[in-house]
């Protein structure tokens, strides 16, 4: 089942096709993961799907109805997105921050019960509690991830998309994000979507992979499915070995070398 | 877990209350001024005079010089103030630029060119249709954010804040440089006239002047306040706001809309000083924070405060002649805010 899908997708940056056809679907209640190499597409298909983007043509499709057509203030209220380095105004406390998450609930200016339930509760799961009436820009990196997901956890959403929400973190830090991602999903059944750089992370967190070139669907599937050596070689140009993880089972890659350069060895022998 | 959401609750109301706190002082002091203000003078009124005049008791002559002179006056600088304040927070909040204010956006340069040129229509004060004044100002203020605004949109991107302001700063130096061309085609008194309205006198200093303003104010400001939580919104940044389900390009117009209105009317009846503008956002933030539901009320209570207390002293520092409220706000404003750009910690 799908709630959410790409029909024949076609994104242009002045006039060029960034995603000339895309179709793909979002498996409910579980974790999708886009990966690829730079500049291949994928946040832009990420902001697509969220609306932030006008596509050049096709439709995104949420229960089925196209998403550009509907009422902007309902789509918010069925999926979230944090874009990549959101920035805070300087003074903004984390329960302010938090508290703008409730603004496609929002009527009337003020908060209700519920409203202040749910910011409650986005900050406790995600452990901003503590941390609740310090300034989001004094933060540190991961704090302040955190302080945005809680945001973005107070709006409700079902469905949750998230702009490489691990860049610029510590491994801590990636490993703190990821870790509350998979419990939201677990423990709540929410659909997330999220653009990753780092293919062994998104290969041990995710249930669906999809994997992006040329704003193209090279390939999707299980990580198991995905991630192998002619994926590797074929999409990002390296050469890799594939081991599996002793605890999880899920693969990892080791690149060892670059496609090229192997192929260019390889002759001159 | 009742204590658990008692002690939560506690804490949330915390800032806030330290928020009502700020807003009481801020209205105190102006209260404050208000009745300074209202003795400083030419002729001197003690606080006793004044209560007793404002209840009704006091000398033909008392109540002449408060009610004719200075009653208006003071409600005239609160009124700009205020006004100045508010479209200045606007601009800010939805150009993500704290050094945006009416006048780098062209919007002043605009309503004067257009009062200026109606001056050439009136040659005397006199028979000048007060309520038109502000109508006129509004259109040539909107005409010069319209064409900041159509030169700072390029497709595919939309709105771009910094170019917003670049434009702005480009349509404000033209608009300033047809100033200068008409001014030096005016009378030399007529010329007088204009520099002193240039530098920030508040001229429109009688009854008239202050219901003509009264309605902006009235009809605007509520509008403003309502949309406090779209302004916060803005504030996360486009994608983060077209996320969270706010109408970008339709509420960015209306709000700037709400800003050009204001402070074209202040402009028009009141003076150009939107200096004022630009530093009351900056101290309502420093002391309330980047909520707009507190910030637009901190904001326009300290214009206010800032433009009485800028006009009292100029009233009185250079006796029996006066200093244009503006070049006192600067004055005041300016190493205050060097002050706060010097500590600012990004």
């Amino acid at each position: 089942m799908a709630r959410l899908r790409a029909e024949q997708l076609r994104i242009t940056y002045g006039g060029t096709p960034v995603v000339p056809d895309l179709n793909l679907s979002v498996p409910d209640g579980k974790i999708t993961v886009l990966v690829g190499p730079n500049g291949s597409g994928k946040s832009t298909i990420l902001k697509a799907m969220a609306r932030i983007l006008r596509p050049h043509s096709g439709a995104v499709i949420l229960d089925g109805k196209a998403i550009h057509a509907l009422p902007t203030q309902e789509v918010a209220k069925q999926l979230a997105i944090l874009p990549q380095q959101a920035t805070a105004p300087e003074g903004m406390t984390v329960s302010e921050l938090v508290a703008y998450g409730r603004f496609p609930h929002q009527r009337r200016l003020g908060l209700t019960a519920s409203d202040r339930e749910a910011i409650e509760w986005a900050m406790r799961i995600t452990g901003m509690e503590e941390l609740r009436d310090r300034p989001v820009h004094r933060l540190s990196g991961g704090q302040r991830q955190r302080a945005w997901i809680a945001m973005i956890l107070a709006q409700q959403t079902d469905i949750l998309f998230l702009d490489e929400p691990t860049t610029f973190l510590d491994v801590t830090h990636q490993l703190e994000v990821l870790q509350l991602l998979e419990k939201l999903n677990r423990e709540q059944g929410r659909t997330i979507v999220m653009v990753l750089h780092d293919l062994n992370l998104a290969s041990r967190y995710a249930h669906h992979l999809v994997v992006i070139q040329s704003g193209e669907v090279v390939c999707e599937g299980s990580p198991h499915e995905v991630i192998t050596r002619q994926t590797l070689r074929d999409v990002f140009g390296v050469e890799a070995d594939i081991v599996f993880d002793r605890r999880t089972g899920t693969p990892l890659c080791l690149p060892y070398g670059l496609a090229g350069a192997q192929d260019a060895a390889a002759a001159s022998r | 877990m009742t204590e658990h959401t008692v002690r939560l609750s506690v804490r949330t109301d915390k800032p806030r209350m330290r928020v009502t706190g700020t807003l009481c002082v801020l209205a105190a002091l102006l209260v404050v001024a208000f009745f300074v203000s209202m003795n400083t003078g030419y002729i001197r009124l003690s606080p006793l005079d004044v209560i007793r005049t404002l209840a009704g008791a006091g000398t033909g002559q008392q109540e002449l010089i408060l009610y004719h002179f200075r009653l208006p006056r003071i409600i005239m600088s609160i009124f700009i103030g205020i006004g100045f304040a508010i479209s200045g927070c606007i601009l800010q909040g939805v150009s993500r630029n704290a050094l945006a204010d009416p006048g780098i956006l062209g919007i002043n340069a605009g309503a004067s060119l257009m009062v200026i040129l109606f001056t050439f229509a009136y040659p005397t004060n006199e028979d000048v249709p007060v309520f038109m004044v502000p109508l006129l100002a509004l259109a040539g203020g909107g005409l010069a954010a319209g064409l900041t605004h159509a030169l700072s949109i390029r497709r595919h991107e939309g709105l771009s804040p910094v170019r917003l302001v670049l434009s702005g700063i480009a349509v404000a130096a033209g608009l300033d440089a047809a100033m200068i061309i008409l001014t030096v085609k005016l009378s030399p008194e007529r010329y007088q006239y204009v520099l002193e309205w240039m530098s920030g006198s508040i001229w429109g200093t009688s009854w008239p002047f202050v219901l003509a303003l009264l309605p902006w104010l009235v009809v605007l400001l509520p509008m403003v306040y309502r949309k406090s939580n779209v302004l916060n919104v803005l504030g996360l940044g486009d994608e983060m706001a077209i996320g969270l389900g706010a109408k970008l390009d339709r509420e960015r117009k209306a709000l700037m809309v709400l800003a050009v209105g204001l402070s074209c009317a202040c402009v028009a009846v009141g003076a150009n000083i939107s200096f004022a503008g630009l530093i009351a956002p900056h101290i309502a933030r420093r002391l309330v924070g980047s909520n707009h539901r507190y910030q637009l009320a901190a904001a326009g209570l300290t214009g206010a405060l800032l433009l009485l207390v800028a006009d009292t002293i100029g009233r009185c520092i250079l006796q029996p002649s006066e200093v244009p409220t503006g070049i006192v706000v600067a004055v005041m404003g300016a190493p205050y805010f060097l002050y706060l750009l010097a500590k600012s910690d990004s």
